[in-house]
């Protein structure tokens, strides 16, 4: 049996599904690591390819990854001691500098305190975040969604370079 | 112990012109041996050797938080309404990291916010006014894997006993930092301690065996902190203190808690004093007070049954984050309850309990020895976690394998389902896989629901385990 993942190992544990390749890790001030196991585990479960950078990752980390791994889907970023909007600070100069657009899934407990307020939400998608989920489990089917759409957009893409009618 | 002193630009006294938040130099070591030896208090160490001489568990809590004012009230609380017979001082996260600006800033703008009691930033001379304000010794908890500069303020506030190790301080609170360079950087703060040993003042070291503190292998835990501990005494420590978590099946508590002093007559020189200690659950806690109360008591009549010399206690708030005042005093009454003799009459099948300590100190021998045996122990110990044949579950540090799965057997305690490349006999593994094989007992689980089921143990039993 594979274990449970470990930082930053690409395993090609369970079945290989084409390379579908997902960039996951912890915000920057955070050492949580227990849930970062389990969905690294999950999604290789899945079939996907985990580049998992870990605990305390910053948002350099994250799109220097995307650098090495530019067909990755996704970045999942993960978060657990409520810093999450102060970790992710630098993420909108980060994507105008490098001009990678890669969908940002985030998830975890996202403000420090138990009552949660829509602010917490919409300040997080102000910085550029694209997708929050409240389960892990939710993470495959959103890529799975996400892939689709893009899949459809490249073949009408495709569809009109060549001249043909995409209807047919 | 000029040599070791640790005055850079974010240690010591020039943090700015406010005279008010100017962290003062540290005295002499001489000025700080003369202000423990003439304490009103015992040591930690002490206070220690009593509890096991009378066969009583010595209870702490959990206490730290940004403000001067606010913490002297919260220890003075505690001790006036729980008479704890050690207090924590827990250090806050900035200050772990040796981010001391950082500290500072939060002193003077927001100690509410920081996560912890500052220490090195509020200076030695206010960790000598804590030390002045209460009855019982103060133990520093952190979680730092470069301790120099807080073991400094440490020394010079007078407080007995600093937890932590180049291992069990590194692989749960750091990403990438080199374990070659956190077990020597703890090496110098053991040899500080075995030094002081030699003035006559023995300072406790405690090692987090807690570590991810969720489904801890008691194996794993065990052979990490006597690893520890066997090169702590290398150096002159005298009092080590093993921690184990609470893993919530009372005959596997029992027995670990009960192996540890026959771990330490076999690994440990006869100078070192050795006190098994207990944390009350580590993992997510129930959500519901009633539940909450008597897990904590659960933790504490194990401690009692496993003849810990020390308990750590947990609050009815756990599930929702740090605890007020009256939470923690809830918390130290319950485990005062639980610790009481009065429930000597609670008695455990000790045929399960001696095969099972049996089993925990095969296990523990089958992971250590080849080290031990090895020689040069502080070079064996990086090398064995990139091989994975020392390895801990859910591992921070990318350093570790994290090779390791752990899981629950049907009675609730914690098997390897895998022990990745740990040097297991084949007869531990095949204990492993009988332990865990469920028979017709339950459904076929994927990994990670059966992972999720296991670590949310007491906390999926009074509903969903909430954020």
């Amino acid at each position: 049996m594979a274990g449970v993942s470990n930082a930053a190992e690409r395993s090609s544990a369970g079945e290989s599904r084409d390379a579908r390749t997902v960039i996951l890790g912890v915000t920057a001030s955070d050492a949580h690591a227990v849930a970062n196991h389990l969905i690294a585990h999950s999604l290789r479960d899945e079939g996907f390819d985990v580049v998992n950078l870990g605990v305390n990752t910053t948002v350099e980390e994250f799109f220097a990854a995307l650098r090495d791994h530019p067909d990755a889907e996704a970045i999942v970023i993960g978060s657990i001691n409520g810093h999450a909007y102060e970790d992710l600070l630098d993420l909108p100069e980060e994507r105008a500098e490098t001009g990678i657009d890669c969908p940002i899934i985030l998830g975890g407990n996202l403000s420090v305190g138990s009552h949660k307020s829509d602010d917490h939400l919409r300040r997080l998608y102000d910085l550029g975040i694209d997708h929050i989920l409240e389960d892990a489990d939710q993470i495959a089917a959103l890529l799975d969604k996400l892939l689709a759409a893009r899949t459809a957009d490249d073949a009408e893409a495709t569809a009109y370079a060549v001249g043909e009618d995409h209807h047919t | 112990m000029s040599e070791r002193t640790d005055h850079g630009p974010e240690s010591g006294g020039h943090h700015g012109g406010d005279e008010l938040f100017k962290t003062p130099e540290l005295p002499p070591l001489a000025d700080s041996i003369a202000y423990i030896r003439a304490l009103p208090k015992q040591t930690v160490a002490e206070v220690l050797r009593t509890a096991k001489a009378r066969g009583k568990v010595a209870v702490q809590p959990r206490c730290g938080v940004g403000n001067q004012h606010e913490q002297l009230r919260l220890l003075r609380a505690l001790e006036a309404g729980a008479q704890p017979d050690i207090h924590t001082l827990t250090i806050d996260a900035h200050t772990r990291m040796r981010r001391f600006d950082q500290a500072l800033r939060g002193i003077r703008e927001c100690p509410q916010d920081l996560n912890g009691y500052p220490l090195v930033g509020h200076g030695w001379i206010r960790g000598r006014e804590l030390n002045d304000a209460v009855r019982a010794p103060i133990q520093i908890r952190h979680g730092s894997p470069h301790p120099w500069a807080l073991f400094e303020t440490t020394l010079a506030s007078g407080f007995t006993a600093f937890e932590g190790g180049g291992i069990c301080y590194n692989l749960p609170y750091a990403k990438n930092f080199p374990i070659t360079e956190s077990l020597a950087l703890w090496r110098e703060v053991d040899a500080v301690c075995g030094d002081l040993a030699r003035e006559g003042i023995i300072v406790d070291r405690e090692y987090f065996g807690t570590l991810t503190a969720v489904l801890m292998p008691p194996s794993i835990s065990l052979a990490i902190s006597f690893l520890e501990a066997v090169l702590a005494a290398r150096e002159g420590v005298r009092c080590v203190s093993i921690a184990y978590p609470q893993g919530g099946e009372i005959v596997q508590d029992t027995a670990t808690l009960r192996s540890i002093p026959r771990l330490a007559a076999r690994y440990l020189p006869e100078t070192v004093e050795c006190y098994p200690v207990l944390h009350q659950y580590m993992g997510p806690f129930p959500r519901a007070r009633r539940r909450a109360d008597a897990l904590i008591l659960y933790g504490a009549l194990a401690a009692r049954l496993g003849g810990a010399t020390k308990v750590l206690t947990k609050t009815h708030q756990e599930a929702f984050g740090v605890p007020d005042t009256d939470a923690n005093l809830a918390g130290l009454a319950t485990t005062h309850l639980a610790a009481s003799e009065l429930l000597d009459f609670v008695a455990l099948d000790e045929d399960r309990v001696a095969e099972e300590s049996a089993w925990i100190e095969e296990e523990v021998a089958e992971i250590v020895e080849p080290l031990l045996q090895g020689g040069d122990l502080l070079n064996a110990i990086p090398t064995a976690f990139a091989e994975g044949s020392l390895d801990i579950p859910f591992s921070a540090s990318r350093l570790a394998r994290s090779h390791i799965v752990p899981a629950r057997d049907l009675s609730g305690a914690i098997r390897y389902l895998s022990s990745g490349a740990l040097p297991f006999s084949e007869r531990t593994l095949r204990r492993n896989a009988l332990q865990l094989d469920d028979g017709d007992g339950r459904p076929p689980t994927r990994l990670l629901d059966r992972l999720s089921r296991d670590i949310n143990y007491f906390a999926y039993a009074d509903g969903p385990a909430g954020p």
